[in-house]
């Protein structure tokens, strides 16, 4: 009788049936999107951190910035040329460490020995700079003849000056022997081969394709690093934004070319469990000195840009919307089913005067209440998956920029008796590594199972209270009063 | 056999106090007839539903088979309602969403029975107030006189004991009421039943053998002697 008196009631009032769904089902819909595209935001989030650190890195440690000593000169790369050669070519080819700090590569081992470290690998980031060009002397032009009674004329030199090119570009020293951590891994190998596990001294490079495509260099080829020619055994293309470096050579190649034997810049941290990173990253904190620590978390509060609005909006403005729709359409489900036990007053009354007990009654009218719900559940799975379809499938492109503000350094200038060429400076760490970048990231609004799951909590649970304040009342009526008031 | 005493009850309704029934003695045999009379308001239904155990009195008691009413917890007095007394409406009251023999199944839920043995006997029902080939006919699709029919039928698939019915010819032509009266008639007579109506319909209550007449809430109870 339950099913029967429940099909018919629906079928009966389709109307009313399909209001009280339809509520539900915007509210559910709109929890849906907001919770798709939360999650779309955190995973472009991540494809952000991942272009930044490579795949599977959980944390990064670099050597924690000191204070320079008071007077002391900040330390910046200087070019020194003889102005004296007259109209010779002169060139200065620098490679140096990226922000100046280092770490000794025993480091390594001290991370990966810490609690919790799965796997830890170093790197070294360099810049290259080449500065290049010559001066032109000036002419000495003598002066207006003596006059008579002066003193002989003197001459002033015209024209002359100094013509210098230069280019930079970023070299990381990659441990090949761990090819699956580290920078290199959120490049994807589109031109010949990455680095052999043998390689750990080779004079072979791969190339990041954007700068190759750049500088027309190609898989065979050679690139002089610091004068020494290097073979292009591979390149390969970020697989977000730009690359971490412009050309990665093994480490030990690097470290030898930078005069940095034993040195390293960072060390790439695999958590054995990636829920225990915090705890981890204390614990390196702890044991490690003088070295600074990154996790995802940390650098993930330095995106900023759009996605980093859309994030907000997403998290903040989305879910406090879809709760105040989701409680606005629970209380008008139950105000509607509490109205709608009003109109069936003479109903129940003759029921409960036929014997039905009250809980016989409420539990039909939650019964109704709870199909509404579900009703309104899957209406709401169907349009909230839509919306979310619609979303992936307009990809809105969101900008992250990362590191912005954070960065050390610049280009500075100055020196007498030649010309003296500042480079980059400024801290080390993976935001000082990577520079200020700008990635852009299409959107998707991926739906998972507990998505689903809270939906159809969340339509079991509208019916529910929808239920509850028509049971409330129906579990209230007198059967007298209910046939009296109708009378 | 039912044993009212001292029954008062009084209402509020806004600011005035309404009473309703004012200290009714009244003793109804079993297998008796009693019909009901008075103008509106007088108490007619108030004291039906003191009978019926839907309403409870504010003071005296309402005895049926020596069990008080009146002071009978809420559980215990539904399941008296849904053993032992049919009611009949002046409005029929059958759930529109449902068929003629679903409406009648209504009456055997709370008795426990299986949904087979519900259909069974609501059939049976139906067929004896000759509305065995409208089984599964909704309430709209039937005329005023078939629904008090079937709303007849609800009342006795239960085999109750007592038989309430309130104007139950109120809303049904001078031929259907005839027609229904012969059918409550007959019925009481063929299963024994105790049977008290309320009506305003003074020709259907000349034909009960005992009248009870109620005006302000007092109650005077005449024999007719030519019933």
């Amino acid at each position: 009788m339950f099913f029967t008196y429940l099909r018919r009631e629906l079928r009966r009032r389709r109307k009313a049936a399909l209001v009280v769904a339809s509520g539900l089902a915007l509210g559910i819909a709109l929890v849906i999107v907001v919770n798709s595209v939360s999650a779309g935001m955190k995973q472009a989030q991540g494809e952000v951190l991942e272009s930044l650190y490579g795949l599977g890195t959980d944390m990064t440690v670099t050597k924690a910035q000191e204070e320079p000593e008071e007077g002391a000169a900040p330390q910046r790369p200087r070019f020194k040329f003889d102005a004296s050669q007259d109209g010779a070519e002169q060139s200065n080819d620098m490679l140096m460490v990226q922000g100046f700090e280092t770490l000794s590569t025993s480091t390594v081992d001290t991370v990966a020995e810490q609690d919790g470290v799965a796997d830890a690998v170093g790197g070294l980031s360099l810049t290259s700079i080449t500065v290049s060009g010559d001066f032109k002397p000036g002419e000495m032009k003598p002066a207006q003849p003596a006059q008579p009674g002066q003193k002989g004329g003197s001459g002033e030199v015209r024209g002359g000056g100094a013509d210098f090119g230069v280019n930079s570009f970023t070299v990381f020293g990659t441990d090949v022997t761990e090819p699956d951590l580290g920078p290199l891994t959120s490049s994807t190998l589109t031109k010949g081969r990455t680095f052999k596990e043998s390689e750990t001294d080779a004079k072979v490079a791969v190339l990041d394709s954007a700068y190759a495509k750049k500088e027309d260099l190609k898989v065979g080829g050679e690139l002089k690093i610091k004068g020494k020619e290097f073979e292009i055994v591979g390149i390969a293309t970020a697989d977000k934004g730009q690359a971490a470096a412009n050309v990665y050579i093994p480490l030990r190649q690097a470290q030898t070319l930078a005069d940095a034997k034993d040195k390293i810049t960072t060390v790439y941290v695999k958590a054995a469990d990636s829920q225990a990173i915090a705890a981890v990253k204390d614990e390196i904190q702890k044991n490690v000195p003088d070295t600074t620590v990154t996790t995802s978390a940390d650098l993930a509060k330095t995106v900023s840009g759009s996605l980093d609005t859309a994030a907000d909006l997403a998290s903040n403005v989305g879910k406090w919307l879809s709760y105040v729709v989701l409680a606005a359409a629970f209380l008008v489900a139950g105000l509607l089913t509490s109205s709608a036990v009003s109109r069936r007053v003479r109903e129940f009354g003759t029921l409960k005067a036929l014997g039905w007990k009250s809980g016989r009654v409420t539990r039909q009218v939650v019964g109704e209440a709870l199909v509404n719900g579900l009703i309104g559940g899957a209406l709401g799975i169907g349009v909230g998956l839509a919306g979310a379809y619609a979303v992936t499938a307009i990809s809105p492109t969101l900008t992250a920029e990362l590191g912005g503000g954070l960065m050390g350094g610049g280009p500075g200038g100055g020196g007498g008796g030649g010309i003296a060429v500042s480079g980059p400076g400024g801290g080390g760490g993976p935001l000082r590594e990577a520079g200020e970048r700008t990635l852009d990231i299409a959107l998707g609004a991926p739906v998972s199972l507990a998505t689903i799951a809270l939906a159809a909590a969340l339509a079991i649970g509208g019916g529910l209270i929808a239920g509850a304040f028509g049971g409330w009342r129906a579990a209230r009526l007198r059967p007298a009063d209910a046939l009296r008031r109708v009378e | 056999m039912y044993h009212l005493r001292g029954v008062t009850k009084t209402y509020r309704r806004g600011k005035a106090t309404v009473q309703a029934l004012d200290d009714v003695d009244l003793t109804i045999e079993d297998g008796g007839r009693l019909v009901i009379q008075g103008p509106t308001g007088g108490g007619k239904s108030t004291l039906l539903q003191m009978l019926g155990g839907l309403d409870r009195p504010t003071s005296g008691q309402v005895e049926l088979d020596g069990t008080d009413l009146a002071t009978l917890p809420e559980a215990r007095l539904t399941r008296v309602r849904s053993e032992n007394i049919g009611f009949v409406f002046q409005s029929f009251n059958l759930i529109p969403t449902l068929t003629a023999q679903e409406n009648v199944e209504t009456a055997l839920v709370p008795l426990g029975l299986k949904a087979r043995d519900r259909r069974e006997r609501a059939a049976q029902a139906l067929d004896s107030v000759g509305l065995g080939e409208r089984l599964s006919h909704l309430p709209g699709e039937m005329s005023g006189g078939q629904q008090q029919r079937v709303a007849i039928a609800r009342a006795l698939v239960k085999r109750p004991k007592v038989l309430l019915a309130d104007e139950p010819t109120g809303n049904l032509d001078e031929s259907m009421r005839d027609e229904i009266m012969e059918l409550l008639e007959g019925l009481w007579k063929e299963h024994g039943l105790t049977f008290v109506m309320v009506t305003h319909d003074s020709a259907i209550a000349k034909r009960a053998p005992r009248l009870a007449t109620i005006r302000k809430g007092r109650l005077t109870v005449t024999e007719n002697a030519r019933a």
